[in-house]
This record gives structure tokens, C-alpha cells and sequence, in this order.
């Protein structure tokens, strides 16, 4: 305002410059008279009071453009801190998807398991019933999609408000990630950043005394909604036509008139390209994009996106950006996870399964357990506690408390100290079996041919306490020859000995042996190697030398099928859910076997050398192997394939792992070696 | 390993406990293995535990630090018989106490402050303590070469172990004779600290024991 009327003044000044006189009074007066006085009379001080003004308004903007620059920054900073945040999200999500996927391929593992009883020799789930839903009636079609819909479902409440932000995320991202790379970082670089800020911010101003000027926003407030869509329509246009621009700061008077009706006009354009390019590229997002532009006037902090998304919507859907979203946004936010999972349908499982690996733990050795004298035939975890017991050639069992550690001098693992040496058998101690929870039992077999029952001590106990005789429990010595293999469930126990007979026994009862298991056939029975519980303890499956598997039925005592292979099997396991017997061979095998049919559902190479030693996860979902070639190997089951492989012992004779165990509970394995060492992994 | 195809030395499950280790014996320079000296000693031994010659000649260019520390981790081992077998009978109420002789008590080691354990107790902490110390990372991080500092532990072990030996034979007689009979254990654990001198011919205090001729009864003296 002050200097056109100074202008104005000097021009006049020319006028009165003719008159005579009126000097220093008039000067007094009106500064205007006093500067023409002298024709062309600026008085030293009005010249430095006109550039102090001028200082102090430049100033003051300068400082403003500082606070709004500085404003800005941080709004970058923000959003893509928001940014990264919603990929994250984003990842998240789909993971979960996956696993909502896995899950339901169990699950339909499960149902076709029940439904035919059989089943899963499509053990390999994996490339899951696209043939069985059409072969079957429809009936088991509409079952499929009602689960789809189930999970539809579930991710909808669990992903609510997730696949609200997942969208907002997509869409900051591309107004961010395309137009921003696009537009504003080309400038950026072309351009000085405080130029740049400079006129953004005259922009801004200009963009606001228009209004009030014109009027043309009714009552012309400077609101959030209006300044952000001047601003981003000031940013947009100004960019493009800024390198047209070469004014410099002492034009803004020009700019101040020009630059209005410049971004206005453009804006439209510009709008209209940016409309469409997020259209195309977010087709689904168009009825969001109210509601977006909502949410923008909700959260100023998102201004530029917020307000970008409704000139968009304005331009699109005109000036009836009403509440079209709300109702669609649901099946929107569905619609495109719906579309995840569809695609997911041909390659999905190779994705999950991918995508598992990436996820899977890996185990790590963690406590070595050393105090045995000579290798360490078995090992069984407690049922519940961080404990377990090894049994060894040493004739000793010990107890071991992993809680309790002595910290090694090597800082990869921890030594533990056995916290009780069991004392009683007159051989090595061969197999070993773990009592039910709570019972705080366990049981073990020796080359000495007996059976004995263990009172477990109080995992508190301390080694150097007195003898306790109570201990020791009852000893069955009805085996004649070395007892190789023991199993105990429902509070019975199996056993398998080289007498060539398997045993049944109610351990504590007066007269323990329920059952006496001999393959009738055979003439001279062959030795069985190792026998397991199966089908909730009514059935014995048991492992021969010859490489035969019977399964007994426990009612009988009759055995109930009869498999045979070439290769003598070393152990038996038998699946915790499924109708699978699992053997390990002294070829190299693993044999995976039907427990209703008899028919060998797979059978692969699993190690270098003769596998001895097997254990399921109480879930049934991996497979842990020992071999001799010193290698422990874990398996899942799903796929059959190895997903790791740890090599963990040294040789004796030709001797290594003899044998693997799970946690029941607990995330630990456990490996027992020829050398005398049993180490856990976690 | 030239015969490894032919011969896999190994117990398969379900072998027969006669079978059990029955299998040609390894040339002890064919031994790869970390384990070498045990598979070495205990294959001497089962192929003649009363060849107390065979089983304590030190193969050549073995270090002697590891022959006893693994002879001591054999006798520790077996020693596992003879307490099983005391279980049965030394009692706490008998044997409240270890002694040899009347006129020592031997205090357990295995406590913070050694105090007078049972006799029984005494064995199995000393066995315990033994398995500890035998398998300890410290000390005996490794079974191919050993610490001249650890082998000095050997002796303390051998002194406390030999009292086992020493009470069977003073108190369960029975015992320690079949036990002996067996596994000739004594007899070698006497010769092998002797031949090592590990032990002061005066702890000895066992007469000595002879197949021939055994000593029906217990020779009082002591060496204090």
C-alpha cells in the first residue's frame, strides 16, 4: 500500500514542484507536499523510512515463508513416515492371508481326512483339492466357497479398520509415490528449494487475498478445505509454468495480479490430468475418493493427499462429491483382497509356501548336555517342564533342568548339569519313555533286559541331595533280551525287545503285563526294533529287523496289518492326528505308510546314512530325523521337504545321532549323539 | 576307512544284547575319529577286561594326558556298577558314614563345605562330582588334547574314587567280589594309578588283590 501512494506522491510531486514556496510548514504537513517541494525532493529521512518499511516487510514475509517452509517439511516428512508405515501394514496383512490361507488348506486336509477317512496321501496337501471339489458333489463346492466366505469375513472384522488405512496407504502412496516423483521432484531439482518455497508460498498468499478481494468463496475465510486446494492447485500450476517465470522478487506486484487468474485457469487442467491419472491407476478408489477428501478436512495433516483426492473427486464427480462412498467402501476394501486371494488361487500355495520360509524359525543349538561317560542312547522331554532326561550306554539316566545353566566359557550355548544320575541298570540304558503330565514318571529299557519305572525328581532337586531310594519304581523284567524301544500313552507302555516280542504293560499294577505281541506267522520271529502307540493307544505299530511293520490291535493283541520293505527299520513313529505310521530305515529312507490301507503314501532319501532316530511335533506338522551321518534334518511334513538341516554330533565307531526328540510343549529339540553329548535347540 | 563297507560298527536296534558291540576290532591307527582312546580302551577291555597289560599299553604317539583322562573316564563309568549294586544294600542307616578302615572318615567334596555324608551318598556325589568335573567344558574342553593344568585334577578324582573302592571291599565284601570278578575294575584301577603313579602308594590301602589267592580277610592297617 505505501509505495504506490509514494509512486502516486512523486508523480504528483512533478506538478507542484512549479509552485513557490510553502516550505518546511507544508513539508510538516503532508510528506507529500514536502517531496515535490523540492523537485524530485525525497528527504533523507522518508527515503530511510521507506526502506526500513520495506526491510521489515520482507522480513516478516521471510520469516513467514521460513515457518511455512519448515511446515512443509515436515509434511513430507509425515507422510512418508505414513507411507512406509502402511506398506508395512500392507505386508502384514497379506502375510496374514497367507496363514488364513494355510489355514484353511489344513483345514480342508482335515475335513477331506474325516470325510474319506483315507485321504492325505494328498499328505502332500499341497497343490490342494482343485481336483476333489469337482469331483465330488456340489455340495462340497458350496462348503469351499462358504469358508472362503468364512475367512472373507474374518478379515473383514480382523482388517477393518486395516484395509481403511491399506487404502489410504495405496492412495498416498501413489499421490506421493507417482505425481510427487513426477512432478514435484523434477522441480526440485530444477529449482532452488528456497525459490521454490518462495513462490509456493506467494502462491498461497496471493491465493488468499484473491479470495478475500474477489469474494469468490462465500464469506472468505480462509478455511482448511479452501487454502489446501489453493495450495496444491498452486503447486501443481506453478510448476508447470514456473519455468516460464524468470521474474524476480521485485515483481511480485505483477505476480500478485497475474498469478490468480493463472492458477485458477490452470488448475482446472491440471486437475483434470491429476484426476485422471489417479482414476486410472486406483480404479477402484473413485468412490473412496469422497470419503478420502473427507478424511483430508478430518486430518489437515494429510492436506496434500486429503485435498488432492477431492479436486479429484470434484473433477470426476463433479460437484456431487456427496456420501456416495460409504455404503461401497467395504466390498471395495473386499474386493481388492477378495482379488489377492483369487489370484492367489494358481501359484498361491508356491507364494505361501515361499513366503513361509521366510517366516520359518530356524532352530539353533543352544545347551549342550555333557556329563555322560559313553554315547547317549535316547532322550525324552518332560511333558510340561524346560527338563529332560537322557539315557546312555553309561548304564545312567540323568535329568536335566534347562533352566538351570552354568554359563559356558564359549558364549554359543550353555552348559546344564544334570540335576539327578539315575542309577540302576546293570547295561546300557537303551530306550526311554516319558510318563503322562503330571505323573512325573518315566521309563526306561536296558541292554540288561529289564524295565524300570522312574519317579522323577522335583526339577528344583539338588544334585548332591541324598540317595532317595523312592526313586526307583517298579522293574519289569519279563523281557529276555535287550529292550530296544519304548512308548508310553494313556498311562499304558509299549515296549519292543529283542526277544522278538513287543509287550504291553500297565507299568504300576500288580500284575503289569496286559499284553504279549508276537508276529505268529513268522517261524523263527524276527527281532522288532522299535514299536510306538497308535490310534489313541488301541493299535501298536512295530518295526522288525526285516523291515516289516505290523500293527497290532491291542484288544486281540492279533496284529491287524501287515506291511514289508527290503530294509531292516530302526524306528517308528506314529502320527499325532492323522492315520500316518512314519519309519526310518537303515537304507537311507523314510517311509510314510497308511495306517488303514497299508500302502506307502511316500517314501524318500533322507539321509546320507542309516536314519535313527524320528520325532513328530505334537502338531504333526514337522518331522525331525537323526541320522549317522551326524546330520539332524527336520522335515515338513506338508511338503516333504527338508527346511533345515544341522549337523550335530561326532562319530564313535560308526556311530552318531541315535537319537531326536520334540517338546511336547515347549519350542525345544533335542538331538543325542554316539559322543556322549545331547544338545537342544531352540 | 578301507573295511567300512563291510563292517559298519554299530548297534542296530533290536540286536541282541550278546551282539551287543560284537564286532571286529579296529586297528587303533584306523581310528578317525575324536574318540579314538575310548573305542580304543573299551575295545581292549571287552575283548579281555583281566588283560590288565593289553588294556593300559599306551598306543604310540598317544598323548598321555588323554590316555588317563580317558582310562579315568572308563573306571568313572564302571564304577556305575558298583554303586548300583551298593544301592542295594549300603545303607544310611548302616553306613553312616564313609569309612574305610576304622580310622578314617572321608568328608564329601561335592557339598560347599564338605561335610560327613552316608556312605552311599558319598558314592554318588563322588561319581556325580567325577561326571561333572570329567565332562566339564572347563577343564576338559576337548577329548584329543588336554591342559597340563587339567591332568594335575586327575589325581584329586583318582583319590576319592579309590575310596569307593576301599568301602565296598571293607564293608560289602559280597559285593565288591562279584563286582571284581566281573569287571576286574579294581584291580586295574590299582594298577593303572600305580603305573601312572597318580596316587601315593601309601592311600593304597586295599591289599592287593589277587585272583588266585584271594584275601578272605580285611588287613587293618592304615598308613597314619
Amino acid at each position: 500500500m505505501k509505495i504506490p501512494t509514494a509512486m502516486d506522491d512523486s508523480s504528483v510531486s512533478h506538478h507542484n514542484g512549479g509552485q513557490v514556496g510553502s516550505q518546511i510548514g507544508v513539508s510538516v504537513n503532508n510528506k507529500q507536499n514536502d517531496e515535490p517541494s523540492q523537485s524530485v525532493q525525497y528527504s533523507i529521512p522518508g527515503i530511510l523510512h521507506f526502506i526500513q518499511h520495506e526491510w521489515a516487510r520482507f522480513e516478516l514475509e521471510r520469516s513467514q515463508w521460513e515457518v511455512d517452509r519448515a511446515e512443509f517439511e515436515a509434511r513430507i516428512a509425515f507422510l512418508e513416515g505414513e507411507r512406509k508405515g502402511q506398506e508395512n501394514l500392507k505386508n502384514d496383512l497379506v502375510r496374514r492371508i497367507k496363514m488364513l490361507e494355510y489355514a484353511l488348506k489344513q483345514e480342508r486336509a482335515k475335513f477331506h481326512k474325516l470325510k474319506y477317512g483315507v485321504e492325505l496321501q494328498q499328505g502332500d496337501v499341497r497343490p490342494p483339492p482343485k481336483e476333489p471339489p469337482a469331483e465330488p458333489e456340489p455340495a462340497e463346492r458350496a462348503q469351499w466357497k462358504q469358508g472362503r466366505q468364512l475367512i472373507k469375513q474374518y478379515l473383514q472384522e480382523i482388517g477393518y479398520t486395516d484395509t481403511i488405512l491399506d487404502v489410504r496407504s495405496n492412495r498416498v502412496r501413489n499421490l506421493l509415490g507417482l505425481n510427487n516423483e513426477e512432478q514435484v521432484e523434477d522441480p526440485y531439482r530444477n529449482y532452488d528449494k528456497n525459490e521454490l518455497y518462495g513462490l509456493l508460498q506467494r502462491e498461497i498468499r496471493t491465493g488468499g487475498k484473491e479470495q478475500r478481494k474477489g469474494g469468490v468463496p462465500p464469506g472468505g475465510v480462509y478455511n482448511e478445505e479452501g487454502l489446501s486446494v489453493q495450495e496444491t492447485a498452486a503447486v501443481f500450476a506453478n510448476f508447470e509454468f514456473l519455468a516460464n517465470q524468470e521474474m524476480d522478487m521485485d515483481e511480485i506486484d505483477d505476480l500478485d495480479a497475474k498469478q490468480p487468474h493463472h492458477a485458477s485457469g490452470k488448475q482446472g487442467e491440471e486437475v483434470d490430468h491429476e484426476a485422471e491419472e489417479v482414476l486410472n491407476e486406483l480404479n477402484m478408489l473413485t468412490e473412496s475418493e469422497a470419503d478420502g477428501g473427507g478424511q483430508g478436512d478430518e486430518y489437515p495433516v494429510v492436506k496434500l493427499s486429503g485435498s488432492t483426492a477431492s479436486q479429484a473427486s470434484a473433477v470426476a464427480a463433479g460437484a456431487a462429491a456427496g456420501g456416495a462412498g460409504e455404503a461401497d467402501e467395504e466390498p471395495l476394501a473386499l474386493g481388492e483382497l477378495a482379488q489377492l486371494t483369487v489370484s492367489n488361487e494358481p501359484e498361491a500355495y508356491d507364494v505361501a509356501s515361499a513366503n513361509k520360509e521366510s517366516f520359518r524359525k530356524t532352530w539353533n543349538a543352544k545347551y549342550t548336555l555333557r556329563s555322560h561317560f559313553d554315547g547317549v542312547r535316547a532322550l525324552a522331554f518332560h511333558p510340561t517342564e524346560a527338563a529332560l532326561v537322557t539315557a546312555s550306554e553309561d548304564h545312567t539316566l540323568k535329568l536335566w533342568n534347562l533352566q538351570r545353566t552354568v554359563p559356558a566359557k564359549k558364549s554359543a550355548g550353555l552348559d546344564v548339569e544334570p540335576l539327578y544320575t539315575f542309577r540302576a541298570h546293570t547295561a546300557p540304558v537303551l530306550c526311554l519313555a516319558m510318563g503322562a503330565p503330571r505323573s512325573e514318571e518315566c521309563f526306561s529299557g536296558g541292554l540288561d533286559g529289564t524295565i524300570r519305572v522312574w519317579n522323577l525328581p522335583a526339577p528344583t532337586a539338588d544334585p548332591y541331595d541324598p540317595y532317595d531310594p523312592a526313586v526307583q519304581g517298579p522293574v519289569l523284567r519279563d523281557h529276555t533280551d535287550a529292550v530296544w524301544s519304548l512308548a508310553a500313552s494313556h498311562g499304558r507302555l509299549l515296549s519292543a525287545s529283542a526277544d522278538g516280542t513287543a509287550r504291553v504293560w500297565a507299568p504300576r499294577a500288580p500284575r503289569p503285563l496286559l499284553a504279549t505281541l508276537r508276529d505268529e506267522q513268522a517261524a523263527t520271529p524276527p527281532a522288532p526294533a522299535a514299536a510306538d502307540f497308535a490310534d489313541a493307544a488301541s493299535r501298536a505299530a512295530v518295526v522288525y529287523r526285516d523291515g516289516s511293520l505290523l500293527l497290532y490291535d491291542l484288544e486281540t493283541g492279533q496284529a491287524v496289518l501287515r506291511v514289508s520293505c527290503d530294509s531292516a527299520a530302526t524306528r517308528v513313529r506314529s502320527h499325532p492326528t492323522l492315520p500316518i505310521l512314519v519309519t526310518a530305515h537303515e537304507d537311507r529312507h523314510i517311509r510314510f505308510w497308511d495306517a488303514v490301507s497299508g500302502r506307502c503314501a511316500h517314501a524318500m532319501v533322507a539321509h546320507l546314512d542309516a536314519v535313527t532316530g524320528l520325532a513328530l511335533d505334537p502338531n504333526g506338522l514337522f518331522l525331525l530325523s537323526g541320522s549317522h551321518d551326524c546330520s539332524v534334518r527336520l522335515w515338513n511334513l506338508d511338503t516333504k521337504t527338508c527346511v533345515q538341516e544341522i549337523t550335530a554330533h561326532r562319530k564313535k565307531f560308526d556311530e552318531s545321532i541315535l537319537d531326536v526328540a520334540f517338546h511336547p510343549l515347549r519350542p525345544y529339540i533335542a538331538s543325542a549323539g554316539a559322543d556322549g553329548l545331547a544338545k537342544v535347540f531352540v | 576307512m578301507a573295511d567300512g563297507v563291510q563292517v559298519l560298527r554299530r548297534n542296530r536296534p533290536g540286536s541282541k544284547a550278546k551282539d551287543f558291540c560284537r564286532w571286529p576290532d579296529e586297528p587303533f591307527e584306523e581310528m578317525d575319529s575324536t574318540l579314538a582312546v575310548q573305542q580304543f580302551i573299551q575295545q581292549t577291555i571287552r575283548r579281555d577286561p583281566a588283560n590288565l597289560e593289553a588294556i593300559l599299553k599306551m598306543p604310540e604317539a598317544q598323548d598321555e594326558g588323554v590316555w588317563k583322562y580317558e582310562h579315568l573316564r572308563q573306571f568313572c563309568m564302571e564304577l556305575n556298577g558298583l554303586a548300583v549294586r551298593l544301592q542295594s544294600e549300603c545303607k544310611p542307616e548302616t553306613c553312616t558314614q564313609m569309612t574305610a578302615t576304622e580310622q578314617w572318615i572321608f568328608l564329601c567334596a561335592a557339598h560347599k563345605t564338605p561335610k560327613e555324608c552316608p556312605a552311599i551318598d558319598y558314592t554318588r556325589h563322588t561319581l556325580d562330582g567325577a561326571a561333572c568335573l570329567l565332562n566339564s567344558n572347563k577343564y576338559f574342553p576337548s577329548r584329543v588334547s588336554i591342559k597340563e593344568s587339567s591332568v594335575a585334577k586327575l589325581g584329586s578324582v583318582c583319590r576319592r574314587v579309590y575310596r569307593i573302592f576301599s568301602h565296598a571291599y571293607f564293608h560289602h565284601r559280597s559285593i565288591f567280589d562279584a563286582f571284581e570278578k566281573e569287571t576286574h575294575l579294581c584291580k586295574r584301577f590299582t594298577y593303572f594309578v600305580t603305573k601312572y603313579s597318580i596316587i601315593s602308594k601309601e592311600i593304597l590301602i586295599l591289599p592287593k588283590l589277587d585272583d588266585e589267592t584271594p584275601i578272605t580277610q580285611p588287613v587293618g592297617e592304615s598308613e597314619a
